[in-house]
């Protein structure tokens, strides 16, 4: 280590105050769920403004955690990356799961529409807050429908996120385009604010490598709902 | 929310299970029983530190723990999780939880000999914990009885239970594979271990298994082959920091101490809270003379063990070794003192042997700083000490202990305990040829040679009585005559392995007998703490549990098919 990094010091504290940003986080998303679970969509005038905070604070939650992540220079490899057998059902349950009242408060549909008995080699922590980073996105831009799909193609787990909105924009379409042909990480990280979810999300996949293939991630338009449709693929 | 999940095939009752929840900050721990309640749980109990959660530990036998890994000042969860294993705090089916705010380097490192059952990034969601403890449990069932066979050493059953349950289990042959080639190593089988780990390398580029394979080289003494493979894998994982322990005991096999230091050094600035690691550098400056940072990794040892069961008198000893070669022999025997004073006496149990060592040291730092009266003042007390005990410590601070007395004149009680070592391990070569050049360092080249001469040939005749008694079909007295012989040499491997051989071959003749039973098993305990990893202990453990009468039903495979 050279004498110009931070002091061991320095790094502690900024990861215990980090540490604590989490637990404070994780106690209002907690919250929030608790009494969004509780209330009634018509009973309470509030409901939607609720919903509306614990989108928000999802996208906090979010934007930390690739915060963190990144900053330890996701793939580099300095987060300590972790792959497992794992059964892609359970992956979809967890990603389901999260997004389960905040999907019903918004009064979206999902569908899930996963391949049986499939085992995959995955950092689960990584993909499972990838995916469900593409669900809350999908939140913003869906009108009210969501399908989530899993499915094996050409030796490699395809995990989609479709919606039924108005797709996304040309900006991040180009920016993803740019992504897969190598241009540049293709993101302005100043004009782009779903930027840094997008750049998360394609690290993660390109830390998953085998046999010389690495995972990937694309945007479409159209897909089986007509709008936004996000792909992850992973060898 | 659970009504989306999928119906599980065998749902599991999370609500009459006992649920302890760990984490100094509140609102966490709030958050974790309100979900744990979601799953219908009743019995929920909280401890805010470490310190609060070994008190319930040690009270109740918990289900479920769920633990933070940062708790503050005191115990982490990691040596929480230690302290009650080691302290059999824990039921065999007891999950535990390891939750932290970001995935830690510890947790994918490999060589942490207490796993968890699972690690939880927070935020813990009701459906991410609910599919995680799920999974948790149906993997317990799957290793159930492998657990089993293994906690009563039948390393070679508990292998043959992992090829089964790869059958019945795709989703966990990985980790059983992981778990075999773990069983083969011990069983003395490197070359069943290599084909395991060969198993997984060709479903994927698994790190642990890439480094299993360079463990078999090494252990083997291919030491360059060895290195190579564990820089492979630092090259593709620069957090598996096993791999730098190993690479560091390839280098020390080679003799390269310098290198073997530096990839100490690196491995403790990535991983610092290894009592192990802080020890293992401190030994090796102190080798190369590199005073300064032998003291600064032994006092990092002491400050990282203070909380743990892992805490170890060596860095103690090795400070007074640093004081000895700085020239401040009252703080050497300062730090010498404090030794006894934390690991002899009341918790002298696990370290019986520390007031010999601590009196080893001194002489030794005496005798290092040239004060040869007080060197030979040690030296007489040693022997004292150990005229007044039947027991001798094990052979590495027996050959400490002999050149030590040696050095500061004293003549026959180092004579006697290399004689001990010789008529223990009467067949090994390497250690004849140390024991040697300790009698030539000592001026006693032919007077040691006939001792090592006598000792030899009274174990080996010994031995030749006893095998001659069994294969002339006397297994009564054979019976005997090892046990005599065991008395006489109570560390002597090839006697031990002999003696529980006969007692074998003594029940398969003449019938299955309980008290014999028990005493090969102790016989067999007793040989495998000597040295663990041999392929006769495995054999003769899987010949002894043949023997025994069989359970009511064999455990069948679990099918955990979801």
């Amino acid at each position: 280590m050279d004498d110009s990094a931070p002091s061991q010091d320095l790094l502690l504290f900024l990861a215990s105050t980090a540490h604590d940003m989490k637990n404070s986080i994780s106690v209002l998303s907690g919250t929030l769920e608790r009494l969004l679970v509780d209330a009634s969509p018509r009973g309470e005038a509030s409901y939607p403004q609720m919903a509306q905070m614990l989108y928000q604070t999802r996208r906090l939650n979010d934007n930390l955690m690739q915060l963190l992540a990144l900053y330890k220079r996701v793939g580099t490899p300095e987060y300590p990356f972790d792959v497992q057998p794992i059964e892609t059902a359970q992956l979809l349950d967890q990603v389901v799961a999260l997004g389960q009242v905040l999907l019903d408060a918004k009064g979206i549909a999902l569908e899930v529409d996963a391949a049986p008995d499939l085992i995959w080699h995955l950092d689960e922590d990584l993909i499972v807050g990838v995916v469900s980073h593409a669900v809350n996105n999908a939140v913003h831009y869906t009108r009210d429908r969501i399908r989530l799909s899993l499915r094996e193609q050409d030796g490699l787990l395809e995990i989609a996120v479709e919606d039924n909105g108005a797709g996304y924009p040309q900006a991040l379409l180009d920016a993803g385009a740019a992504g897969l042909s190598g241009v540049a990480s293709g993101i302005d990280f100043r004009t782009n604010s779903a930027g840094l979810g997008l750049y998360f999300s394609r690290e993660v996949a390109r830390m998953h490598r085998h046999r010389g293939r690495e995972g990937s991630v694309r945007l479409e338009n159209g897909g089986a709902l007509g709008g936004g449709c996000f792909i992850l693929s992973l060898p | 929310m659970s009504a989306v999940l999928p119906a599980k095939a065998e749902p599991i009752d999370w609500a009459g299970k006992n649920y302890l929840v760990v984490d100094d900050f509140i609102g966490v721990r709030q958050l974790l029983r309100e979900s744990l309640r979601s799953l219908g749980a009743r019995n929920i109990d909280q401890a805010a530190s470490g310190g609060e959660a070994m008190g319930l530990l040690a009270k109740i036998r918990y289900d479920v723990v769920l633990c933070d890994f940062n708790l503050g000042d005191g115990k982490n969860g990691q040596q929480v999780l230690e302290e009650a294993r080691v302290r059999n705090l824990l039921l065999p089916s007891s999950v535990w939880m390891m939750v932290s705010a970001e995935k830690s380097v510890e947790s994918v490192m490999g060589a942490a000999e207490h796993q968890p059952d699972a690690y939880l990034v927070k935020p813990i969601t009701e459906g991410v914990l609910l599919t995680r403890l799920n999974r948790a449990w149906h993997r317990k069932q799957v290793f159930r009885p492998i657990d089993q066979a293994y906690a009563d050493k039948d390393y070679l059953r508990a292998a043959r239970l992992c090829d089964e349950q790869i059958e019945a289990s795709k989703v966990h042959e990985v980790e059983l594979l992981r778990m075999k080639a773990r069983l083969m190593e011990k069983s003395g089988e490197p070359e069943k271990a290599r084909e395991a780990y060969e198993r997984v390398l060709a479903q994927r580029e698994y790190q642990w298994a890439r480094a299993g394979l360079a463990k078999i080289r090494l252990a083997n003494g291919e030491f360059e082959q060895a290195r190579q493979m564990f820089q492979g894998v630092i090259a593709e994982n620069r957090y598996y920091i096993d791999a730098y322990d190993q690479l560091a005991l390839a280098w020390q096999g080679m003799g390269k101490l310098e290198e073997a230091c530096s990839i100490l050094e690196r491995a403790a600035k990535l991983s610092p809270n290894s009592v192990q690691r802080q020890r293992n550098l401190g030994q090796v400056c102190l080798k190369l003379g590199n005073v300064g940072m032998a003291e600064k990794a032994f006092r990092k040892c002491i400050a990282v063990g203070e909380y743990s069961v892992r805490r170890t008198p060596d860095a103690y000893l090795g400070l007074a070794r640093v004081c000895g070669l700085k020239n401040e022999p009252k703080e050497a025997l300062a730090w010498l003192q404090a030794a006894q004073r934390e690991f002899g006496g009341s918790n002298g149990d696990l370290h019986p042997d520390i007031d010999l060592r601590a009196k080893i040291t001194e002489g030794l730092v005496y005798h290092e700083s040239g004060d040869y009266r007080r060197a030979r003042k040690a030296g007489d007390e040693l022997e004292a000490l150990l005229g007044v005990r039947a027991e001798r410590p094990d052979t590495a601070t027996c050959l400490e202990m002999a050149t030590l007395l040696f050095a500061v004149g004293v003549k026959e009680a180092p004579s006697e305990l290399l004689c001990y070592l010789i008529r223990n391990n009467h067949d090994n070569a390497l250690l004849l040829d140390e024991v040697q050049a300790i009698f030539d360092k000592a001026r006693l080249t032919d007077e040691g040679g006939d001792l090592i001469r006598s000792s030899k040939k009274e174990a080996a005749d010994l031995m030749n009585q006893g095998v001659l008694l069994w294969k002339t079909g006397k297994l009564k007295e054979a019976v005997d005559w090892m046990r005599e012989a065991r008395a006489r040499l109570p560390n002597n491997q090839r006697i031990l392995f002999n003696a529980a051989q006969v007692l074998v071959s003594h029940m398969r003749e003449r019938g299955y007998d309980e008290a014999l039973a028990l005493e090969a098993h102790e016989v067999l305990a007793h040989v495998d703490r000597l040295q663990p990893g041999q392929q006769r202990f495995a054999q003769l453990m899987a010949q002894l549990a043949e023997l025994a009468p069989k359970p009511e039903t064999p455990a069948p495979a679990v099918d955990t098919s979801a």
